[in-house]
């Protein structure tokens, strides 16, 4: 389809996996994540083939996973999301 | 009085320099145009607010929200952002307000690069706060904003499910929103509020209170 946003299924993978980080980090007090489901999330953004296309997010995403083993802050996590998702955006087409 | 000149393209982008000079909010001066031509403009800007005037800090003295302003405040200016950082006025958890002229760009599709600039605020001040403290970004009170659309939507839905007696299942949304309906609704002896679904498609669902609830 032209002007579709060939990385658009890895940017809602990541979305979902930051959204879960903010849950954390943001307290709605309406459910509980544990880090293994962090670390799922994130998983399934690694599974996909449309990360390996742009450099830097596949990089980024594997330090993140190694964030949530090694117990680091949210924000954190949160962080080196954010910088997955800005690199696929950087390197998507206008 | 305390007082700053300021030059710009336009009156918008004078008076800018000469609050940023200031650090202080547009509310608390008073302008007065030097010159304006077609290139420049020049402007005096006054500080009218005489406790504001004095210097005294915007919140009670604290020392962590100054080294997140500070931090911010650089963040801002590497981003090469012309932006007003300051502490809000008896917030707890530690507030942070930017305020400008177009920083739709800082706060970005739905608040998220709002809630990256905070996320990035939180790693940066993490050292200085305590174990669970966080700092709060907003940009030109988006959240404030928010928080007061959702509440007044949940308002709305409580009203509507006492009339009919059937629960309302709102949009997505995001954590701190979810929570200020929570939290608006708390105290409402006639309805409920919980969540459902997962991120980032969660929503919460406005129902009435069971009188085994009450």
């Amino acid at each position: 389809m032209p002007g579709r946003d060939p990385h658009s299924g890895a940017a809602v993978r990541i979305r979902k996996a930051i959204a879960l980080v903010n849950s954390v980090a943001d307290e709605a007090g309406d459910e509980e994540i544990t880090p293994t489901e962090i670390a799922e999330a994130i998983r399934d953004c690694l599974e996909l083939t449309d990360v390996d296309s742009v450099p830097n997010v596949r990089r980024y995403l594997g330090e993140a996973l190694d964030a949530v083993s090694d117990g680091m802050p949210a924000d954190f996590v949160a962080m080196t999301l954010y910088a997955a998702l800005g690199a696929l955006r950087e390197g998507s087409p206008d | 009085m305390k007082s700053a000149e300021g030059r710009g393209r336009t009156l918008d982008e004078a008076v800018d320099a000469a609050l940023i000079e200031l650090n202080e909010s547009r509310r608390n001066v008073d302008v007065r145009i030097l010159t304006e031509t077609a290139e420049e403009t020049i402007v005096e800007v006054s500080v009218i607010d005489q406790e504001a005037a004095a210097g005294e800090p915007a919140a009670p003295s604290n020392g962590k929200a100054e080294t997140a302003r500070g931090l911010v405040e650089g963040l801002l200016k590497h981003m090469g952002v012309r932006a007003l950082v300051s502490v809000r006025s008896g917030s707890d958890p530690i507030t942070l307000d930017i305020s400008g002229r177009d920083l739709g760009a800082l706060i970005g599709w739905r608040g998220e690069t709002l809630r990256a600039l905070q996320a990035v605020t939180n790693v940066m001040v993490g050292k200085h706060l305590a174990e669970g403290e966080r700092v709060i970004v907003d940009v030109e009170r988006y959240r404030q904003r928010r928080e007061h659309t959702v509440r007044e939507i949940a308002m709305r839905a409580a009203r509507q499910v006492k009339m009919t007696g059937d629960a309302i299942t709102l949009d997505a949304m995001q954590p701190f929103e979810r929570r200020a309906i929570h939290l608006a609704l708390e105290g409402d002896p006639d309805v409920t509020s919980s969540s459902i679904g997962e991120e980032p498609e969660r929503r919460v669902v406005v129902g009435p209170r069971k009188p085994a609830e009450g």
